[in-house]
This record gives C-alpha cells, structure tokens and sequence, in this order.
C-alpha cells in the first residue's frame, strides 16, 4: 500500500538524489569537511556509510538533509538534487517534509513537545498542514508497517533507546519523505534495538525511499545496496558492501574488516556474497575441506602497547562481591533481583544484556551511587554501605556512558586532573598521574584544548582519562566503545589490558559482543535484573546458550555463530580465530 | 523530588474540567481582576467562590494540598508586614526595634488574602486544564504556534533537566567531588555541577534543531492542529457572562464602589 | 461629577483616592501588553534554532533559579538562559524567553519555587532579555582583547563615575535636600540634577572621542580595562566603607540602645571619626583597587570590565522594575531569601517601596553581574558548531 507518500506523487515516481562532485568547507577552516563527492542514489536503494571519526559522515549527513548553508552554516560546492530540486538553494518549503535525517542520540530526534507517540507522529503532519482527517489513517498505517503500534499511547520520553529511534523514524517516514538520511542511528542501542533500526531500514527501502545510513555496526553496513568509505572527506570507495569492506580495502585506512568479509575473503568467497552469513559457512566448509583457505588475509590489527598503568598511589588491587544484591526503583519495578557476584583482583569482566536487564543499576552499586534494598556489596572484603560516594572514588573509578554529564573545566588538562585534585594528592603526584592518563588515552596533542571543542568520541576518552588519573583500585566503564571507531576501540582495548596487568580488575558493561569476547576474561548476561550466564567468552557464548542469549536480546559474535554452523568444537571470539581452528 | 511534565494537572471528568480551557482562563482572569481592584472584604466571597468551584469539581482535597506551596510566601507576607510596616502608629506590642502595628496587620492580611485568593484560583485552573490542551486553545485563538511549542517543549525539559543534574551529581562524586560540609565548600561544588548542566543542554540544542527542522517545523506553511480541544457551546456563553461580570467588576471599581 | 478620587493616594490615605498599588498594576498590564505585542510580532522572524534553544534556557532558568530559592540565598540566577538567548538570538528572542519563564514557572510544581505568583514578575524578565540582546549587539561578549569598542565603555564608566563625582561634591557643598513644601528646594534639586547628568554625560562623550579612542588593535585598550576594574573595585570598596563605617554610617547607628536595630549590642565604636576613618577607608579603598587590576592585567581578565557594566547596568534597571511589583502585590516580600533583606531595610526607616527599591538595588546588580559573567564563561565554552547555528553566535567572544 502506499504509506504517506506525497498527494498525486505514487510511489514509484519518487525522486532520487543526485551529488555531483559534492564539496562542504566548514567557515574557519582551511581543509574542506567534504570533497568531490558524486554519486547518484536512485529510490529504492540503501546506502551505507562509513569510516573514521571525523572523516565526514556526519557532514555527509547535514548536506544530504538540506540543512547546508540553511541550518548549518557552511559552503557548499558542486550541486545536491533531489529530482527538480537543488537542495542548497531551495526555499524552505520546497524541502519540508520529503526529506529526513535522524541523528545518534535518541532523546534529541525527538519534539520534546508531545504527550503520546501518535502526538509526535502528528507533529510534522501538523508543520505540514495536513488535514486533520488524514492524520490518523496515516499514522495508523506507518505504525502499523513499522511494527511500533504497541507504542502508540506512550510517553515518548520514558521509551527506551531502541524504542525512541524507530518512533523519530516513523515520525518522519509518517511525513511521506523521499529521502531518510542517519547518521549512525544504532551507536547508543543495545544488539535488539540495532537489529530492529535494521529491519527497518530495509522495509522503507523496499518502500521505495532512497535511504543513506552512515554506521559503525557490521550489520547495519551490509545491509546496504552499496556502501561508501570516507577518508578524510573523500571518498575512497563506493561499492558493494562487501567489496568497499573487504580486508584489503580497509586496511590503507585504519579500520577493522567485519568478521563475515574476513572469512569471504580467506574462503575465496566472492565479495558479493560476503555478507550472506550461510554462503559464508558454505564456503568456509568448502576452503577448509579443500585445504583452499587463504593463509594471508591483510588487517590493520598492530597491537596498540601503551605506557605502564602500574599504581603511582598507594592502592591495594580489591576484590569486589555482591552478595544477593536487591534494588528496588521506586514504583515497586524490581531492577536487581538477588544477584551473587565476585570479582577478584586482576579480573577483565564484561557485563551484557539487553537494555533494562540491570546492567547500571548493578554497577552503581559498586561506587554506591546506589544503596542495596536487600544483600550488601563487599569491596575489599569491607561493606562499603556506610561510605560517601566521594570517597568511595579513590578504590573504585567509575566512567559514565555521557562524558557531557561531567565535563566543565577549560582544559583538557585540567579536567583529566580534577578527580585526581579532589582526592587530595599532591601537585607533583597529580600532573604525573595527569601525564600519564593523557598518554594513555592518545589525547597528547589536546592537552590544552577546551574539551567542548572536541568530537564526542574524544570527549568520552577525556573522561576515561580523567578516572584512570584517579588510580583506583578497580576501574568500571559504562559503554567504554559507545561511538568510538575502530582505532577508538583499540585504544581502549589496550587501556584494559594495559590496566590489568598490574593486577587490578575492570568491569565493563557494552553492547558489543565481539568486543566483549576478544577483550573480556570472562562475561556475565543479565537478564531482567538476574545473572543468567557467567563464564569465559568460549563458554557463555557456545552454542548451546544461543537460545538463553536471544532472551535477553543477544547473539555470539559473528565468528562463534559461524563455527557453531560448522559444527567446530572451539568458539572463536573474532574471524581470526576461527580461521586458525580451521587450519589445524 | 521531580517535576512531572503534566504540571499540577490531575486528570478528571467533572463540570470544571470539561470546561474550554480559554473560558477557565477567562474566569481565572476575573477573579484575579475582583482581587486586586475590588476592595479587600471581597476577598472572602472570592475564597468561597474558589472553594465551593473546588467542592463541586471533586479538587478540594488537591487544592489544600498544593497550599503549602505559598505556606512560606503567605506567612512572610503577614510576619514582615505585621512588625516592620513603616510608619503605621498603632503600636499594640513591641519588642525592641521590631513593633506589632495594627496597620502591619491588615496591611498584611489583605496583600495575603489577595496572593491566596490569586494562588488558589491559578491552581484550581492547573489542576483541571492541561497544559497541551490550554496551548492548543490558544493556538486555536490566534496565538503563534511556535511560541506554543516552545512552551511545551520546555514543560517536558524541566523533568529532564532535573533528571540530568542527578547524573551529573553521580558522574562528579564518582571523580571525588565531595558534597557536603561547609557552606564554601557547598557553593565551590556548584561549579563543577553547573557547569555541565548548561553546557552539556546547549550542546543538544545542535541535534534538537536538526530534529525539528527534519519535521518540517521551520516551513512557514500553514498549520493544522491534531488535538482537539472540546468547546461545548455552553462554553461560549459562560466567556461572554465572564466578560460581563468584568466590566461590571472594573465599573464598580472605578466608581469606587464601597469606598 | 466628583473626580477627586483620581488623586494618588498618600502614605497611609486610603479613602477617596486611588491607592498607588493599583495605579502600578495598570502601569505594569499596559507595559506588559505592549511588550508582549512586540515579542508576537517579532516571533515570527525567530530562526528554528532559535525555537530550539528557548526551551532549553527557560528549563536552565527554572531548574537553577529552584535551586537558588531553595538554598535561600539572596539572589535568584534566574535569567542565565534569557541572557543567553539575548546574545545569541537577539533582544526580541531573549525578552521572550524571560516572559515564557516566569509563566512557566508558575504552572510548574518546582520545588522550591513561589508558585504561581512568579508570573506577576514577568515583565521584568522580558526587559533582562531586551537589555540583553541590547548589550550584545554594543559588543559586551564579543570583545576580542584589544577590541576598539571597548573605548565606549570605559567612556561610560567615566561618565558615571563624573557624575558620582559630581553628585558628591553637591553633597558636601551646598546640599541636596528636597522638601515638597519648599518650591525653591524643588528648584534647586532639579536644576543641581541636571547639571550632574550633563557633567556624566558630557564627561563620557569628551572621553570617547579622546582617550578613549581607540583604534583596533591598540595594545592599551587590556591596560585602560585593567585600571577601569581597580578603580571601579576602589570605588565600590570606598562607598561601602563609607555607608558602613563612617560617623553617621551604619554601625553609628548600632549604639546599644532599645531603638537599635541590635539592642544591647554597641558597635558604634566602629563608626570612625574623620579625618583618621577617612584614611584607613580610603587606605583600604586603594588597596583593593590595586588587588583588583593586579587580577585584572593577567590573561584576557580585563575584557570582563565591560560584561560587568552589562550586568550592573540590567541589574538597576531590573531593580528599578521589580520593586513597585514586589511592594504592590507582595508589600514587598516574596517568600525568598531575600525577604531577611527587606526586613532589615525597614527596620532602617524605610517605607514599603523604598525598602523593595533597596532589596532591588542590593540583589539584582549582582545577581545580573553573576549571570552575565557565567554567560560569558559559557560562550568561551561553547563549540562553535553550536554557537553558528544563531544569528548572532559567530560574532560573540572569540580568543
């Protein structure tokens, strides 16, 4: 059926966008943001974005949405047409409603104006002046095909991540936009909520919308008809997913090939065909069998070695244990329900499950930021039920999900040394432990830059930085990879390492499960405010859990559900792996 | 504590409620009017007026409720008045400096009299209109959209507002921020609070912006509105008695009725 | 016809007469109709970031005015984000912001706030936001350190400080007294005021085309702002000696005996006599000048100089508003900590609206001071992605 789509204007008219030789200069800088893009992005087609922090995605995005010069001031070269239409010269009202762009973070794509999710739905009808009796069918009918119709009564900011992102989505489709522009929609979701931004990606293109996703997550990327690499702010490739991500294509730029490409690759798979999850098991069992497997198969995975985390205060690595650990928010929802955990000194543990499973209300209760309504937490053997949260902050560092919520001071310099300086520790013992977090986390050259200034992905490890300057005895991050790019994600991969071996423990809740299985000692899965699983990464994501794990909204990683496929007896955390169990 | 987005709200479906929210404010408008220009003996008929509104909507219980709000306001109206009226002679006690004025009384009596009388009719108007519905109404009148907008939008940021200063609080004594102990210690931690409170809410204005301009907000075209707001026709005779009584209310004012 | 209930009433006259209260609500509807009238023409004009960022600084307003009210301290820091929006958005932008403020205060259950009464004080936050927007566009955020325009400042920081001058040498010499039954007294106050005003005046416009000429990039305008914040700070510091500590200031007035406003207790020995309480006042005085442009002359500190008169200069007028408000619906006290304040000015002598005046007069220039300087530590702060996006953003501070 034809959902929203403008009056007289049926579907299979609807435009596509054409760029041609693209070029964006933000004012005051002297490289531009975007150059000499070209492409055309017929309706119908999802095109997938991607590459480093700051290579353009983000402008890609703005420009594509129409909003430079109008919104954003920019200049912009070459031309941007959808159909008729140049968008950077179009009036405002030629544009309204045909195209939409959602951005990363949930909250903010909404109004923030309306009591109910078909309320929010109405509000570009609204802007739009459609007629009060078509209103309804047509939110009734994108609801309805975008599977949120449960979520029609509620209160648009009590919903979850996952939830809120598909109603800004349906609040534009519901518009009847040729053109749904995002700009990496899933990296605050948990795995459910990116699988279902994913879903619908697919079924508005097969509504016949041109559809532009830039993203960090593999499976987004695949998803789409063609896939576009930016460096910075060219691009470099254009091409089937599996093409432009392929192994050798991304390694000149930095970033880590996706686990299917990896092994399409080694089996001699075509790269077409890469992101078929069963061609790829086929293929691999063919290769393998055959003793065909490539033995080369190029990466830019060089171990990233960083200075020595070694405690410069006197601190004792700590043991952490919750024993029946119960909360209780108010309104009677029971977020933990008895959980027995323990952590000894020297420990990496990743903390997974679906969004609302207790993951931060469990590690809140490591610092006190939560006070237990049944059982107690230990640190050290002590129960720490008595003590402030402040101080609390010299044996346990804990670094939020939203760097924002903390960042205030001028410098980063500064702000790396505020913990340090609030701990009372001397000036010469502070600007080491200040030295050495800012070495730590790469930010060196940023040292005296107002933290506002930089990109997000760089805030969050501003703040990292400025707990690991705390020298705590056991350190606790919430979504350490949340936005960050691969190098990003080597970064921290080596703060880990680098933090556990001098014998003090991290733990870590992520959305990521290669991350988590590759970095991770052990795992433990939350599910509605229980432990359900708890065990090494080989363990907790052998096949036998597949179905446990999809409870709570999960699947192993790419490489362990191939080797389950293979019926192999090893659970591989990455392609690599997988690939040195087959050769033996 | 956080605010709630629906503000004093409380749903219902009595007379009160079922009013338009343009004629409660109207009404609203009218007592406020008899309060400050009729002379202060009206305020008892206006109390009882609000009161037996309240009894008959179902609302008293949450109307002497939300009194403790002006609890602080009403009681320092009257103490500061009744000892430090200037110049007021009839001095019944003193104490020291500070002298217990007859004038201090009723000066005091009728400027609370009249902040009550304002504060209980506002309220009883809250608790019976939405603030979605009060907008729309207007909106529906002639007033700009955008500014309604803006409105909303701010009555569901406040919530969230508080919301962020809770994890902001959190995110800060996880760095050692220690809050508690002396004053200066006290007002040298509000920076650190503050801080990013402002910054981080004006660095999402950015994304907010992108969000509404993607809903078409910024088209200049002609609204429609997807909120009906009832309008019984009694409704419109209940705004022209209203107005009625207004002007009869600034007559007798002006030719100054009971003086 | 009888109109002799046309005159305004007179302190403590309640028949037959207009009471001055409600001569003052109709001032105060009237302005605010006409305000809001211009703010409905103007709103059409706002840019959708605009639209965006309102929403945002009234939820900053309110959240971080309850906690003020909530602390009892006697200021409010209530118009950070009107402010705001005033630099970034303009006059029109910001007045709307103040007025959308205190309404939406009132419908909010916020802890900590007054209630609905905090409406009646929305025009005052209407006119913080025009002032604003005003200020803005003379270029009080947006000085580079060597700034010409600073030059307009410091001519009129010499202006006011002439006509203080001025004002005092009147004092000491012939007297500045008015007496309603004396019309040579009414004569000579209003003549002697004139002449004050045209001395400031022409002091401020002499100095901007002389000294205070400055050309861009003159490396002594961060100098010439320096020396102004010490000897403002010098001034200030003096005043308040004066008021406290000279042989009729405050503690004179604290000798111990039943009518003192601390009974018991004599402190009158701290008013000191002239010409030894001069010394040590005016001793004081310079010292905390020299503190003052020692701070000043580090860094860009200098360019605080003019965001400071913005301040203050909205701080009195905000004053000069809120008080026939304040004394007319409330008498003068709104629940909050600045109530302590009224009550200590009326134990003094004052009446209902001088002590309202003088509660004004104390809070608002430096609460505004304050905001205006966090709103300038804001602006350093802000990416300048965000501050692109309004109209005025590109043109404030940069370093």
């Amino acid at each position: 059926m034809s959902l929203g789509a403008p009056a007289g204007l049926p579907d299979q008219q609807r435009p596509k966008l054409v760029a041609d030789s693209l070029n964006v200069r933000y004012p005051g800088r002297r490289e531009s943001a975007l150059a000499d893009i070209s492409m055309t992005m017929p309706p119908g087609e999802i095109l997938t974005v991607t590459g480093r922090t700051g290579a353009g995605k983000s402008t890609l995005a703005l420009a594509l949405a129409g909003f430079i010069p109008r919104v954003v001031r920019a200049t912009i070269g070459g031309s941007l047409r959808l159909g008729d239409t140049a968008l950077s010269s179009a009036e405002p009202g030629a544009l309204a409603g045909r195209i939409g762009v959602v951005f990363s973070t949930p909250a903010h794509q909404l109004s923030a104006s309306k009591r109910t999710v078909r309320e929010e739905l109405a509000f570009g009808l609204e802007n739009l002046g459609v007629p009060r009796v078509e209103m309804d069918p047509r939110i009734d009918a994108v609801m309805e095909q975008l599977g949120i119709a449960a979520l029609a009564d509620r209160e648009p900011l009590t919903l979850s991540g996952g939830e809120q992102q598909r109603v800004a989505i349906a609040s534009i489709v519901v518009m009847g936009t040729d053109v749904i522009v995002l700009d990496e929609p899933a990296a605050q979701l948990d795995p459910g909520g990116t699988a279902d931004v994913g879903v619908l990606l697919q079924r508005l293109a097969a509504d016949g919308r041109v559809v532009v996703c830039a993203e960090q997550d593999a499976g987004i990327l695949g998803l789409g008809r063609r896939c576009l690499l930016l460096d910075h702010g060219r691009p470099v490739a254009l091409d089937l997913p599996g093409v432009t991500l392929a192994p050798g294509a991304l390694a000149p730029y930095g970033l880590r090939a996706p686990a299917l490409t990896v092994l399409a690759f080694a089996a001699g798979l075509s790269p077409a065909d890469a992101f078929d999850e069963g061609r790829v098991t086929a293929a691999l069992s063919a290769a393998a069998g055959a003793g065909r497997l490539a033995t080369q198969v190029p990466t830019t995975t060089k171990a990233l070695t960083i200075a020595d985390l070694s405690p410069l205060r006197e601190v004792e690595p700590a043991s952490i244990e919750l024993i029946g650990l119960v909360h209780r928010y108010p309104g009677g929802i029971d977020a933990l329900r008895g959980v027995d955990l323990r952590i000894e000194p020297g420990e990496a543990v990743a903390i997974v499950g679906q969004n609302g499973s207790g993951k931060t209300t469990l590690v809140k209760h490591l610092n006190g930021l939560l006070r237990p309504d049944g059982g107690a937490v230990r640190v050290s053997g002590n129960d720490i039920r008595s003590r402030l949260v402040s101080d609390l902050a010299r044996q346990v560092g804990f670094v939020f999900q939203n760097p924002d919520d903390q960042l205030f001071e001028r410098s980063v310099e500064r702000e790396i040394g505020f913990g340090a300086a609030n701990m009372g520790v001397s000036d010469a013992l502070r600007s080491r432990l200040v030295a050495r977090a800012i070495e730590a986390t790469g930010l060196g050259e940023q040292g005296s830059s107002n933290p506002y200034d930089l990109g997000p992905s760089e805030r969050k490890l501003v703040a990292l930085a400025s707990v690991l300057a705390m020298d705590p005895a056991v350190l606790v991050l919430d979504e350490p990879t949340a936005g960050q790019d691969a190098p990003g994600e080597d970064r921290i991969e080596a703060i880990v390492r680098a933090w556990n071996q001098t014998g003090r423990s991290v733990v870590a809740i992520t959305h990521d499960m290669e991350f988590a299985g590759r970095v991770f000692g052990r795992i433990v899965v939350m599910r509605q405010g229980q432990v359900v699983l708890d065990g090494t990464p080989a363990e907790v994501f052998a096949p036998r859990n597949e179905q446990l794990l999809a409870s709570t909204g999960l699947r192993p990683p790419p490489a362990a559900r191939v080797a389950a496929a293979l019926d192999l007896q090893v659970v591989p955390m990455d392609a690599f792996e997988l690939l040195a169990a087959l050769r033996t | 504590m956080t605010t709630r987005a629906s503000g004093y709200f409380l749903p219902g479906d009595d007379w009160l409620h079922r009013r338009n929210p343009a004629t409660k404010l109207l009404m609203f408008v009218a007592v406020l009017l008899a309060a400050f220009v009729l002379p202060p003996a009206i305020l008892v008929v206006l109390l009882i007026l609000v009161a037996v509104a309240a009894v008959t909507a179902g609302m008293l219980g949450p109307l002497l409720r939300s009194l403790r709000i002006p609890a602080v306001l009403i009681a320092s109206i009257l103490i500061v008045n009744a000892f430090f009226l200037p110049g007021a002679p009839t001095v019944i006690a003193s104490l020291g400096p500070v002298h217990l004025t007859a004038e201090g009384i009723l000066f005091g009596l009728t400027t609370a009299g009249r902040v009550l009388v304002a504060f209980c009719a506002s309220i009883l108007f809250l608790l019976t209109t939405l603030p979605d519905d009060l907008l729309e109404a207007l909106v529906a009148r002639g007033a700009s959209h955008r500014i309604a907008f803006v409105v909303l939008s701010a009555v569901q940021l406040v919530p969230q507002l508080q919301h962020r200063a809770a994890s902001i609080l959190d995110a800060q004594q996880a760095r050692g921020l220690s809050v508690q102990g002396s004053l200066l210690k006290r007002i040298r931690a509000l920076v650190p609070l503050v801080g990013p409170i402002l910054l981080g809410s004006l660095i999402d204005v950015r994304e907010r912006t992108f969000a509404l301009e993607a809903r078409a907000f910024g088209s200049g075209r002609p609204r429609t509105a997807y909120r009906i707001v009832p309008d019984p026709p009694a409704d419109r005779i209940v705004r022209w008695l209203t107005l009625l009584a207004m002007l009869g209310i600034l007559a007798a004012a002006v030719l100054g009725l009971g003086r | 016809m009888n109109v002799d209930w046309l005159t305004i009433c007179a302190e403590g006259q309640t028949e037959g007469c207009i009471p001055a209260v409600q001569l003052i609500y109709l001032i105060a509807i009237v302005i605010g109709a006409v305000v809001l009238a211009l703010i409905a023409r103007r709103s059409r004009d706002l840019s959708t970031a605009t639209l965006a960022l309102m929403p945002v600084a009234i939820a900053i307003n309110v959240a971080v005015g309850a906690l003020i009210v909530a602390l009892r301290l006697p200021i409010y820091l209530d118009s950070i984000g009107t402010v705001l929006v005033g630099v970034l958005a303009g006059p029109w932008a910001g007045a709307l912001t103040g007025l959308l403020t205190n309404l939406i205060w009132s419908i909010l259950p916020v802890p900590g706030g007054a209630g609905p009464t905090i409406a009646f004080f929305a025009p005052v936050a209407a006119v913080i936001g025009l002032m604003a927007g005003f200020w803005s566009r003379r270029g009080v955020f947006q000085l580079r350190s060597d700034d010409e325009r600073a030059g307009g400042f410091l001519a009129l920081a010499a202006g006011f400080a002439a006509s203080l001058v001025a004002l005092l040498v009147v004092q000491s010499t012939v007297g500045l007294s008015f007496d309603a039954a004396d019309p040579d007294s009414q004569t000579r106050f209003v003549t002697l005021g004139i002449v004050i005003v045209v001395i400031g005046v022409a002091v401020a416009w002499i100095s901007n085309r002389t000294i205070f000429r400055l050309r861009p990039g003159e490396p002594r305008t961060l100098s010439y702002l320096a020396v102004a914040t010490g000897l403002t700070t010098a001034g200030i510091v003096f005043v308040l000696l004066r008021l406290l500590f000279s042989s009729d200031g405050y503690f004179s007035t604290l000798n111990g005996s039943p009518e003192s406003a601390l009974p018991g207790t004599d402190l009158s020995g701290l008013a000191l006599a002239d010409p030894l309480g001069l010394i040590i006042e005016a001793a004081v005085a310079i010292l905390a000048g020299i503190a003052a442009w020692r701070w000043a002359t580090r860094g860009n500190r200098a360019r605080l100089f003019p965001v400071w008169i913005g301040g203050l200069t909205t701080g009195l007028v905000a004053a000069a508003m809120s008080a026939p408000i304040s004394a007319g619906v409330f008498g003068g006290v709104t629940g909050s900590g600045t109530d302590a304040l009224v009550a200590l000015y009326r134990t003094l002598g004052l009446s209902v609206f001088q002590s309202a005046f003088a509660q004004g007069l104390t809070s608002d220039p430096l609460d505004k001071t304050i905001s205006y300087t966090v709103v300038y530590a804001i602006l350093l702060a802000l990416p300048v992605t965000v501050r692109t996006m309004f109209s005025r953003g590109e043109t404030t501070v940069t370093e």
